[in-house]
């Protein structure tokens, strides 16, 4: 495709210039893990990912956290600032739901492009699973969707998806066993993640005859609620080499977001959700100079089976409608034309947004993923999603410096 | 409806913009919002309008009160303890005739025999005595 979104040149030149890097990469355990608090987390992931650089706290300049379903804060990045002894010189906190981990990358580089800061900790974490109570979840669906005008009919976070995915059935063809095949793929790519939840082998069958939550999604077309924390560090391939970082440096290579709405109410039609996605991965495609069939291996957001279908279609992987039979001929796998979320995702590794998308991508890219290695891995993708398919975002991520 | 138990399900808490909306569903007046400036119907209410004009002219004009299915998701589980133990219901999104959507409930008939395209029309749910909520059902043919 011609480059023709405006200031794309200039955005491929800055990223070209200032080599921002991705350089140590943390995860804590993933699970049920009651005696952890939120700050606990995000402390213990920083603290990983530091180690992971070889670098010391102290050089630490910058700070991009997100939020926390748990802990409600004025103020997120300050306060674990206060918590965890940094005093960065930048700080921010990106709260875009889905889209969140994927565009802290973005956020660091923005910072470091403009001179803020230049060895950024990005983090989050969360005890989601044993700290959440059900007025939190309640919470959560209620500023999801308009409180007023639909949260009065009953909407569930599922059954958002559920409309979503009910449309994409009614216009493309597609069955309960393509969204299943998403959760299948998920799970054998889970049992060789050393952290992730659920490992035990799963069927097409026994997705498609789970407890039933919003038809037409089932139990195992939802992702699962986890306790745990992750971090990862963006600088610049020089500062990298100055601090003695020994780690293999993943690049940056482009990015971008999408908006299609935040009320399903005003969604005109699914093209508006394929558009969104569309505009967000094009942005970063064109940014690193690069199509989809110069990805090796992709990270789209699973909170939903649907959604993995409608980020392949709508990144250009596959054509629309096509993204089911892709998912049931198994070409997702490891080995296989692209292999999708190679850690297992949220759908069966744990779920903190897209920050294990974010360190599996660097961990392949490194060459570092052991059983799940993709063979020759140089360029990663990873689309967050946040809402009800509402707001994306998108990186690329390359071995070797953006040229 | 004596015994009526009290209603322990989400209620929509009214904005200064959206009270007409609510106040015409309380008399079973099904109206929606539009620009004076474009005659574009909008939806949700909002004080300005969405549009390129973002009009503050805002006019309530009474709708047909007909709509079309856009999607639907039989929902078996809610999102608030009062949900527990009821059966499953519909969540819906419609496309009046006027062209905008609106999120609803499809009432009156069996959950499985709510098909996209279904023609269907308002009905209103006095579930407080404050509030009305339009649902919709289907078209008798």
């Amino acid at each position: 495709m011609a480059s023709t979104i405006p200031g794309i040149d200039d955005a491929h030149e800055a990223l070209k210039k200032h080599k921002i890097v991705i350089a140590g990469v943390g995860e804590t355990d993933q699970g049920k893990i009651p005696d952890k608090s939120s700050f606990h987390f995000l402390s213990e992931a920083s603290k990983i990912a530091i180690g992971d650089a070889g670098i010391n706290k102290s050089d630490v300049d910058g700070l991009v956290t997100a939020f926390s379903l748990v802990e409600h804060t004025f103020m997120h990045c300050t306060t674990f600032a206060d918590y965890f002894g940094l005093r960065p010189k930048f700080f921010s906190s990106v709260a875009i739901g889905g889209a969140t981990a994927v565009w802290m990358v973005a956020e660091a580089a923005m910072a470091i492009a403009s001179g803020q800061a230049e060895v950024v900790l990005c983090v989050r974490g969360d005890n989601t699973l044993s700290g959440i109570s059900s007025s939190g979840m309640v919470a959560l669906i209620r500023e999801m969707c308009h409180a007023e005008f639909e949260f009065p009919y009953g909407l569930t976070t599922p059954g958002g998806y559920a409309l979503a995915a009910q449309r994409y059935f009614h216009d493309y063809g597609a069955k309960q066993e393509h969204l299943a095949a998403v959760a299948v793929t998920m799970r054998k790519h889970a049992a060789m993640k050393e952290n992730a939840m659920n490992k035990e082998p799963l069927t097409i069958e026994d997705v498609v005859n789970s407890r039933i939550i919003a038809e037409p999604l089932r139990k195992y077309d939802c992702s699962i609620i986890s306790d745990g924390g992750a971090a990862f560090i963006v600088t610049t391939e020089k500062r990298a080499k100055a601090l003695g970082i020994q780690k293999p440096l993943v690049y940056l290579w482009g990015m971008g977001q999408g908006y299609s709405h935040q009320y399903l109410t005003t969604l005109k039609d699914l093209n508006q959700i394929y558009n969104a996605i569309g505009s967000s991965g094009q942005k970063a495609f064109q940014t690193a100079g690069i199509g989809p069939k110069d990805v090796d291996v992709a990270f789209l957001y699973d909170c939903f089976t649907i959604t993995v279908l409608l980020e392949l279609e709508g990144l250009g992987f596959v054509p629309r409608g096509e993204g089911g039979p892709f998912a049931l001929e198994g070409r997702m796998e490891i080995g296989k034309d692209l292999p999708v979320n190679t850690h297992g995702g949220l759908l069966s590794q744990a779920h903190l947004g897209a920050m294990h998308h974010v360190v599996e991508a660097t961990t392949q890219l490194r060459g570092e993923a052991g059983p799940r290695q993709v063979k020759d891995a140089e360029v990663a993708l990873v689309h967050g999603n946040g809402g009800i398919v509402s707001a994306h975002s998108t990186v690329v991520l390359g071995r070797e410096p953006l040229s | 409806m004596t015994e009526k138990k009290e209603y322990e399900k989400p209620l929509p808490e009214f904005r200064p913009e959206t009270k007409p909306y609510w106040d015409a569903c309380k008399r079973h007046e099904f109206v929606l919002p539009r620009s004076r400036t474009t005659s574009e119907f909008f939806f949700y209410p909002r004080a300005i309008s969405p549009g390129e004009d973002m009009s503050e002219d805002i006019e309530w004009i009474k709708a047909s009160g007909k709509a079309k299915v856009w999607t639907y998701a039989i929902h078996h589980m809610g999102p608030t303890k009062a949900y527990k133990g009821e059966p499953p219901y519909v969540v819906a999104l419609v496309e009046t005739e006027e062209g905008v959507k609106m999120m609803t409930n499809i009432v009156d008939c069996d959950p499985k025999d709510v098909y996209i395209g279904m023609d269907v029309e308002v009905v209103f749910d006095d579930v407080t005595p404050e509030v009305a909520l339009p649902k919709f059902r289907p078209i008798q043919k």
